[in-house]
């Protein structure tokens, strides 16, 4: 069984329905991708995972546990933590103390600063910066610092929507390079992207949404070679 | 279904019995309906101000004239109310028209406090005018107005010159000034670079507020016989502005709800405890203490007011109609010409320099453009792209350097000239107008285009109904172009961060400008649907529209783009082609990296 499980999953809005009956599994310590187009899907099932929106109908059970309907901020303490579209730090806040407001599950002050060291270590730029006001970072710093301060709770599964966007295609390549990173020291990953050949080649099985169905499902290096893939998502080259 | 079906029954069933509230009172008690009237008046005030993004805590003030002018007029000089009262609107209107001047400038909390000042100091002349006024102990009508008799008029008037307002409010809100406050409301930069003139806009509905509150205080000086400035205190102006909250500012009739259910209220516990226990008559403050706790309960059950449940549910029966669309026009109708000379006269920025706090974005950019060219525009994150943008859209001004467009300077111009000068834009962080559907959204782009004054539109001139089909006509055909027509119904809010961003292109497009600012449009996009945006983009320019591209897709800028610009630290580090760029060491060191 996978550490999360999503069974006839539906999110309605009012009348339009973005997700409808979706299925599916994630086992732990892999990273998997989830990919679609514009409007499929993707978001709206992160969110529902995470507890921001509600599940119209289905199950979603993390770790042997039925979480759906709990509130946002329990789902966190259970070990499931999203990095949101758009990357959402405080702008005005320092990058410490955004950080420490990934801890806020955390009630012991020493363990907090091992996390938050932790974090360092991943991310030395983040130490450098530390006094900084999270705004006056770049885009790729920031994006470090939003990923940097959903780890902090320690958590066993990360949800990422969005990481590369809006990034310079040098930080982008980091970006996906830090991902593997946190996939390879435990951290179990669901990531949405449009930068969808990237995010096939670093998650090892992906799930293709289409008008918020399943559309395909399978190990990522196959769907890289599979024409319907190729032709709605990759293009050419 | 059912469940559903209940649960939009609701808000219709509260608005129902609100009606039936007040009709009991007011066949019940002619003061009674005078006051529901006029409250329902003096809401509408509010809502004038609150739609334009405008907290005016001056309705109270305005009232105040309204009544003394009107009093005075007609019992000191004998005048007829059909003339006391349009001169005391009229004044309201002079007197906002001064005072907007200054405190127009001001916004948020900082015009609350000041329009509450300015509530404060009429109140404190109606009491240093004694001989006008009647000073601190008020001024009593009746000797000088023949009471009994001009009653029945009088609640007649009233009724009348509301339901007139209603149709002004009900007019506006569909047409194209309705749609620039609702804009403005929404998010006021983006209507600005839409070429909306938020200033006169402000100023507009400044004047709506205080002639509709003259209205209602002349009203009410003629209604109730006697006037006292501490009827026009500061928990006036709060009374009013509760109307509007509770009832919900989003929608005309929402503060006619609220202004209904918070007078029928107080006067229905009155009446219904007047017989009860003695116990409980003791307490003279109880019916307000109820009014207190239900006000409570619509604001924690209903945040946008009972206005915004009504409309959320109506907007889910409209659902996508995307309208039939003419075929065979083509949306994207060339740009007009430009005025220019030269081609080197089209866009030039000289010695740009823009400082934020210490920080240079931009420093001493020199760059010029051509009609019919794609620019790109590439750089690591926040190296000045969007300062740039910013800049030439007039959001922001240039600390040093000129902007010059065909030939003239428009650094310093404010955004909504720029804009319909014949440069569009669109927002890096998506700023479309969210409870609007995408089809009006992009309907908000045409608003230079519109040229029918409020004036025709009150009086349903056959010019307005052309003029608002074809900009349906045109914003329908657009979303067509790319490739939107089934979400045009939708409210934009709810879709997609990539079909967000062809909505805003859309929009931009509506202004047919000569030149659009594209920062980031394809954020969001999978590659299949960024080569499609490319090949929209090449289309464009065959249309003889100029672009400037900024861009992380780098498949997209080489793919699209003739002449590439790139920004390292608010300075130009490259210049060139997409070949020159993709080998120039520079660039791959701070930007495209290398494999």
């Amino acid at each position: 069984m996978g550490l999360l499980e999503v069974t006839d999953l539906w999110v309605r809005y009012g009348s339009i329905e973005a997700v409808r009956g979706l299925s599916f599994s994630v086992e732990e310590g892999s990273i998997v991708c989830l990919i679609g187009a514009n409007g499929a899907g993707k978001s709206s099932t992160l969110l529902a995972v995470s507890g921001l929106v509600r599940a119209g109908n289905g199950r979603i059970r993390f770790a042997g546990k039925d979480i759906t309907g709990r509130r946002a901020d329990l789902i966190v303490r259970d070990g499931l933590v999203q990095v949101p579209e758009g990357r959402a730090i405080l702008a005005p806040l320092t990058v410490e103390e955004n950080l420490d407001l990934g801890a806020w599950t955390i009630g012991d002050q020493r363990q907090a600063h091992e996390a938050r060291n932790r974090v360092y270590a991943l991310f030395p730029r983040l130490a450098e910066r530390s006094r900084q006001a999270a705004g006056s970072l770049s885009g790729g710093e920031q994006q470090m610092l939003a990923i940097g301060r959903a780890l902090m709770s320690g958590p066993r599964m990360l949800l990422l929507d969005e990481p590369s966007m809006g990034l310079a295609p040098v930080v982008v390549t980091s970006v996906f390079r830090v991902i593997e990173g946190i996939a390879r020291s435990g951290t179990t990953i669901l990531l949405v992207e449009q930068n969808a050949r990237q995010a096939l080649r670093i998650s090892q099985r992906a799930i293709v949404l289409s008008h918020g169905r399943l559309l395909r499902e399978g190990e990522s290096k196959t769907l890289l070679a599979d024409p319907v893939v190729v032709e709605a998502f990759l293009g050419k080259t | 279904m059912s469940r559903v079906g209940f649960r939009r029954l609701v808000p219709w069933a509260v608005a129902c019995l609100i009606l039936a509230a007040d009709v009991f009172i007011s066949v019940r008690n002619h003061a009674d309906l005078d006051r529901l009237l006029i409250n329902v008046i003096l809401a509408l005030s509010a809502f004038a101000t609150l739609h334009a993004r405008m907290l005016s805590l001056a309705n109270a003030g305005f009232m105040a004239i309204g009544a003394y002018t009107s009093a005075i007029l007609a019992v000191k000089l004998g005048l007829p109310v059909a003339i006391s009262l349009p001169a005391a609107v009229l004044l309201c209107g002079l007197v906002a028209v001064v005072i907007g001047l200054p405190v127009l400038r001001l916004t948020d909390v900082y015009l609350a406090i000041c329009t509450l000042g300015f509530g404060e100091v009429v109140r404190i002349l109606i009491v240093l005018l004694p001989g006008l006024t009647g000073g601190p102990t008020g001024a009593n009508l009746s000797t000088g107005f023949p009471y009994e008799a001009m009653r029945r008029t009088q609640t007649w008037m009233i009724a009348a010159f509301l339901a007139l307002l209603v149709y002004l409010f009900w007019a506006m809100s569909r047409s194209k000034t309705g749609r620039a406050f609702r804009a403005i409301r929404d998010r006021p930069q983006a209507a600005s670079t839409m070429g909306i003139d938020i200033v006169a806009y402000r100023n507009l509905a400044f004047l709506m507020s205080a002639m509709i509150a003259g209205a209602a205080g002349a009203f009410y000086a003629h209604s109730v016989g006697s006037l006292d400035n501490s009827d026009f205190r500061f928990t006036r102006a709060v009374d009013i502005l509760s109307y509007a909250v509770v009832g919900g500012s989003g929608q005309w009739f929402g503060p006619i709800l609220g202004a209904g259910l918070l007078t029928a209220l107080p006067i229905l516990l009155r009446d219904s405890l007047g017989a009860s226990i003695g116990f409980l008559r003791s307490f003279a403050q109880l019916p307000n203490i109820l009014t207190g706790l239900g006000l409570l309960l619509v604001i924690i059950f209903l945040p946008g007011g009972m206005a915004h449940a009504l409309h959320l549910q109506r907007k889910g029966t409209r659902g996508r109609t995307a309208g039939s669309v003419e075929s065979g026009k083509d949306a994207l109708a060339a740009p007009g010409a430009a005025t220019g000379t030269g081609p080197q006269d089209f866009l030039s920025v000289h010695e740009l320099t823009r400082v934020f706090g210490g920080v240079e974005a931009l420093r001493n950019v020199s760059l010029q453009f051509e009609k019919g060219r794609i620019y790109g525009l590439i750089g690591p994150n926040g190296a000045g792209k969007t300062t740039f943008i910013n800049l030439v859209s007039g959001l922001v001004t240039p600390t040093s350097g000129g902007i010059m467009w065909q030939g003239k300077a428009i650094h310093g111009h404010r955004a909504h000239q720029i804009a319909r000068a014949g440069i569009a834009r669109t927002y890096q962080s998506i700023r479309l107008f969210d409870e609007m559907s995408a089809l009006d959204n992009v309907i908000v782009g045409h608003h230079a285009h519109i040229h029918t004054s409020l004036l025709s539109t009150w009086l349903r001139l056959p010019r307005e109904a052309r003029e608002e089909g074809e900009a349906r006509d045109q914003a329908a055909r657009l979303l067509e172009r790319l490739g939107l027509s089934e979400l045009a119904g939708r409210p934009a809010g709810t879709l997609s961060y990539g079909d967000q961003r062809r909505v805003e292109i859309a929009r931009a497009l509506a202004l047919h400008p000569l030149l659009l600012l594209l920062d980031e449009p394809a954020a969001g996009m999978n590659e299949v649907e960024t080569s499609r945006l490319g090949r929209f983009l090449l289309e464009l320019k065959d249309h003889g529209y100029t672009l400037v591209v900024v861009e992380h897709h780098m498949d997209l800028i080489m793919g699209v783009c003739e002449r590439i610009a790139v920004l390292n630290f608010g300075r130009v580090i490259a210049l060139g082609t997409p070949t020159e760029i993709s080998g120039n060491d520079q660039v791959l060191e701070a930007y495209l990296g290398r494999d």
